[in-house]
């Protein structure tokens, strides 16, 4: 069978319902896909940034009391090997730097914020890079305090590729969709074309005096129906062949 | 051989090249995976033999530092080896690349202790690798695992709780630091910034250079990083304008070879004219070479630059340890094995960091024959503790002892002068 992929007037409403419905049920669950990915890997990352920076905090207290700080550095490198984790800074009580990670320098947004506060705060540094910094007090604040910055970037690639998933699902189901509502509508409009094409044979023949094409009239179905209520119609119109009414019929 | 393949690192023996240099690198090097399991081998002693382990960098942006030391340390254990050992038993070194990275010399370590049974570590290179590796030879505190003679001045390995593990024979980047900067106040340069690399070794300087400005009431007046591994050919243009910035009299560097001499270059560059100091671990020759290299007026880009060093300069010969130093490494001309070879990398006749090996193996050596003909492990701490007030022939008395695990603390100042590093004898004239 040849697949007819030219949509019927008829049917144009309803595939652009379909359409439309496609593009709302797409964009609703990216909508809540990147929400709640956004929410959920936000809330994870800074849940485990904020472990490490309390293991961080306990594990410096010995040794910013009783060891060299190089010691302390050695400490903190090891962490930023974690993906997602930026930078990490330890102050003193008084806001010292003891160590930190930044390079080629420890940025002005960060010099300029309260070291005491530990809590969790949205940073844009060198101007575009965006940053969720938590901190975790070292002895309860009064040797200092750690913070760990993560990248936001990192969250927005993983909802980036969660949506994109998503969306490659959604377009793949959409196409085989709308293949399949063409074939349908096709199918269905199918004898309403031949009703059509019948008519005009009709017509044809009732003005040029041609014989008139039975085979739809054998159909049992509407569009057989249809075709002899239209044969009846134009012998209704035309009183001197109403006598061949029946005679289709009877065959 | 899987191990190799899967870290890419070179597990070598140089048994071969100790003992017969002069027959060429072919010949001189074998590959010897069945060394550890030798006959009456244990604890790295065997019947002849001796086996140390050295985790270093010899590839790498800071390649030139493990490959120096080794060439110095070879040519001191070449000699003893053909004058027929300690007590009969050659002193052999198992080498392995960690490319100055922290992980890789981790993983050489323990392949070191586990695998090989190393008798000792010797001639490790760097802090960001030797305080990694410091728990681990706590954790192996039973088998008396010691480490002689890192390439490093940082503090871990010479305070609690990993310093009982590890012997030093340098003076410390906390006596250097507060050297440099006593010499700078001294003369009037009070505005001192740091340039340092951003990992444990670049602490340690900023530590020390921040512990001797605050003894003497000031503070560190800005400070720029970089990240470890970063080569001549990178900018350092934003660390000279954040430096600049902070009007500094004087900056001190705490950083490897590339990555101080692209500072250098582009400090001079860019109108920094203050003096740079640099640590012992820069390397001395290997930066000046790269700025040679690479500038038309060296002259200009050296006239501000001095460098601490923590062995004497290689060219005087009236110091009996620099005499035997160039005698040998004119002689066996020593090479990393071919394995470890960096084909673009030409060795130093001489230099600081090769002398310093030097220095660092006579020094082990002395301190095994100590043991007399059965070296173990039990008894090697007691055997350091024996050195007391010792002649290395470097116009230090050297000692050891339960509270002192660090040879010599002497400092040397060295400037360029007609493109070769000089003694230092007059800062005022100098930098006033």
């Amino acid at each position: 069978m040849k697949l007819n992929m030219n949509v019927q007037k008829l049917f144009r409403r309803p595939l652009f319902g379909i359409f439309l419905l496609f593009g709302i049920i797409a964009v609703s669950t990216s909508w809540v896909c990147i929400a709640t990915v956004d929410s959920q890997l936000s809330e994870e990352y800074e849940t485990n940034s904020r472990g490490i920076a309390q293991t961080i905090a306990d594990a410096s207290v010995d040794i910013i009391l009783n060891r060299d700080l190089s010691a302390l550095q050695s400490l903190i490198d090891q962490f930023l090997e974690i993906q997602g984790i930026s930078y990490i800074y330890i102050v003193n009580e008084d806001g010292e730097f003891l160590a930190h990670t930044f390079v080629p320098g420890i940025p002005g947004e960060i010099l300029a914020s309260d070291p005491a506060d530990t809590g969790t705060v949205e940073r844009v540094l060198s101007g575009a890079d965006s940053y969720v910094e938590v901190g975790s007090p070292i002895l309860a604040g009064v040797a200092g305090s750690v913070h760990i910055g993560m990248d936001k970037s990192v969250i927005t690639l993983k909802i980036q590729q969660a949506v994109g998933r998503q969306m490659y699902l959604i377009s793949s189901i959409f196409l085989v969709g709308i293949i399949a509502a063409i074939m349908l509508m096709n199918l269905a409009a199918r004898p309403v074309e031949h009703l059509l094409t019948y008519a005009v044979q009709l017509a044809r023949a009732e003005q040029e005096g041609e014989p008139v094409p039975g085979a739809l009239l054998e159909r049992d179905d509407e569009a057989g129906q249809l075709a002899r209520l239209l044969l009846y119609f134009s012998r209704v119109a035309d009183p001197e062949k109403a006598g061949a009414l029946a005679r289709p019929e009877a065959s | 051989m899987r191990a190799l393949t899967r870290r890419k690192f070179l597990r070598t023996s140089i048994l071969g090249s100790l003992a017969a240099p002069w027959l060429g690198p072919g010949a001189a090097f074998a590959q010897d995976e069945t060394a550890g399991s030798a006959t009456g081998f244990h604890e790295g002693v065997s019947d002849d033999e001796i086996l140390l382990g050295t985790s270093a960098a010899f590839s790498g942006p800071s390649r030139g530092l493990g490959i120096e030391l080794y060439r110095g340390a070879q040519a001191c254990f070449t000699r003893v080896n053909e004058q027929g050992g300690i007590g009969g038993r050659r002193i052999a070194l198992r080498l392995y690349d960690d490319g100055y990275q922290p992980v890789p010399s981790v993983q050489n370590t323990m392949e070191l202790l586990l695998r090989d049974q190393v008798f000792a570590l010797f001639g490790y290179v760097g802090t960001p690798t030797v305080t990694r590796v410091l728990p681990i030879l706590k954790k192996f505190q039973e088998e008396n695992v010691y480490m002689f003679f890192p390439f490093t001045g940082a503090q871990p390995q010479r305070e609690p709780p990993y310093g009982e593990f590890a012997f030093n024979l340098r003076a410390s980047y906390r006596e250097e630091t507060a050297g440099l900067v006593e010499n700078f106040l001294r003369i009037g340069r009070r505005r001192i910034a740091v340039f340092y690399q951003a990992d444990a070794y670049g602490r340690s300087g900023w530590a020390g250079v921040r512990e001797a400005l605050g003894a003497r009431g000031g503070q560190i007046v800005g400070e720029a990083t970089y990240t470890r591994g970063a080569a001549y050919g990178r900018s350092m243009g934003e660390q000279v304008e954040i430096l600049r910035n902070a009007g500094p009299d004087a900056v001190i560097c705490i950083g490897a070879y590339g990555a101080c001499a692209a500072f250098l270059r582009d400090a001079i560059d860019l109108g920094l004219e203050v003096p740079v100091a640099n640590l012992s671990f820069v390397g001395s020759e290997n930066l000046l070479q790269l700025i040679a290299d690479s500038v038309d007026d060296s002259e200009r880009y050296t006239r501000y630059l001095v460098n601490s060093q923590v062995v004497p300069s290689y060219e005087d010969e009236s110091i009996p340890v620099v005499r035997e130093y160039a005698e040998l490494m004119d002689r066996y001309r020593p090479e990393v094995p071919e394995l470890l070879r960096q084909p673009d990398y030409v060795p130093f006749d001489r230099s600081f960091v090769s002398l310093e090996g030097f220095v660092n193996a006579k020094m082990l050596v002395e301190i095994l024959s100590r043991m007399g003909d059965s070296p173990s492990r039990d008894r090697l701490e007691q055997a350091v503790f024996t050195v007391r007030d010792y002649d290395l022939g470097i116009g230090e008395m050297v000692s050891f002892s339960e509270q002192r695990r660090q040879g010599m603390q002497r400092l040397y100042y060295t400037v360029v002068d007609q493109g070769r590093f000089v003694p230092l004898d007059d800062w005022q004239a100098r930098f006033g």
